[in-house]
């Protein structure tokens, strides 16, 4: 299940997984780890196939912009960041029915700005809402950031507020190959 | 009339995305989880066009586009692919199997409609 505590372990590898990026294994000596402030990273295990995945996005939105939910141009991006670690989970024989999702991150960072990280929960939820995969566990909001630890090949997780080392908030951009047309 | 559009993604977030940005530029859009979803659909329906995502279960978008191109009535058809994929041998393996474009994730919608329209008239 993804709710047991990961304990140390020898010959442990533990992989950084950066704004932007995702990361799919089943190798049981493999941590996925990462810092959390406005990010959402959506972990995903599927105990039938044995590996698990995790991702790390934050919206694309202005911190000027004054909306009241994410622009089209975010929910491609959230849409993308979501997508490529589904697929990358899919393709390793994973299915939606028996995947399970944790949501870590969604700090709202600073006070007086818009609760950026809590429109990115809100999206992360949606999306796995509409795309039927179950949400075991949500650890989202508040003020502190997060270090969160997975490993994959056992859906093992650990969580823990950091009062510091925040990230940086950094503005995504769309990948480079982003709606790239070739008509044949 | 407006064009009749199916879009074919196993994501029902990038389907209503699909259709909240085809239908604001005056298509008809219809939807399809998978590829076999797509062929039941296809047995009583005829678009104008299929934009199909690669990786779907039961069938994926390279056999969906491969069992149209076997059927007369959809042999000219266009089919678009639009797919987090970006590798040449998946797309030259579309290309191969009877696509008519390849467009990479994620979308940009006006460039999605600008391929569409040149794809279907």
């Amino acid at each position: 299940m993804l709710m047991a505590p990961i304990t140390a372990a020898p010959r442990q590898q533990r992989h950084n997984v950066l704004q932007g990026e995702f990361e799919v294994s089943s190798d049981p000596h493999l941590v996925l780890t990462t810092v959390l402030g406005s990010c959402i990273a959506c972990c995903l295990f599927d105990p039938v196939a044995g590996l698990g995945g995790m991702n790390h996005f934050l919206l694309p939105t202005p911190p000027e912009h004054v909306r009241s939910e994410p622009s089209e141009e975010a929910r491609r991006y959230g849409l993308y960041a979501m997508e490529m670690l589904v697929n990358g989970m899919l393709k390793r024989g994973a299915t939606r029915s028996t995947m399970r999702a944790h949501l870590y991150g969604g700090a709202n960072l600073h006070s007086g700005m818009r609760a950026i990280g809590s429109e990115n929960a809100e999206f992360a939820r949606r999306f796995l809402r509409d795309d039927g995969i179950s949400l075991a566990r949500a650890d989202t909001g508040g003020t502190l950031a997060r270090r969160l630890d997975l490993q994959p090949a056992s859906g093992r997780v650990r969580c823990r507020e950091v009062a510091q080392a925040f990230p940086q908030l950094q503005r995504p951009a769309l990948p480079p190959t982003s709606g790239d047309v070739e008509l044949f | 009339m407006p064009k009749r559009i199916l879009a074919v993604d196993d994501s029902l977030s990038m389907r209503m995305l699909l259709r909240a940005s085809l239908t604001s530029a005056g298509y008809d859009v219809a939807e399809a989880e998978d590829g076999r979803a797509a062929l039941e659909w296809l047995e009583n329906n005829e678009p104008t066009l299929v934009i199909t995502d690669i990786n779907m279960p039961r069938l994926d978008g390279f056999g969906l586009i491969a069992e149209l191109r076997a059927q007369e009535r959809f042999r000219d058809m266009p089919i678009l692919v639009l797919t987090t994929e970006s590798s040449p041998e998946k797309k030259a393996r579309a290309r191969d199997a009877g696509a008519t474009g390849w467009i990479v994730k994620p979308f940009d919608p006006e460039k999605l409609t600008v391929a569409v329209r040149r794809v279907m008239h």
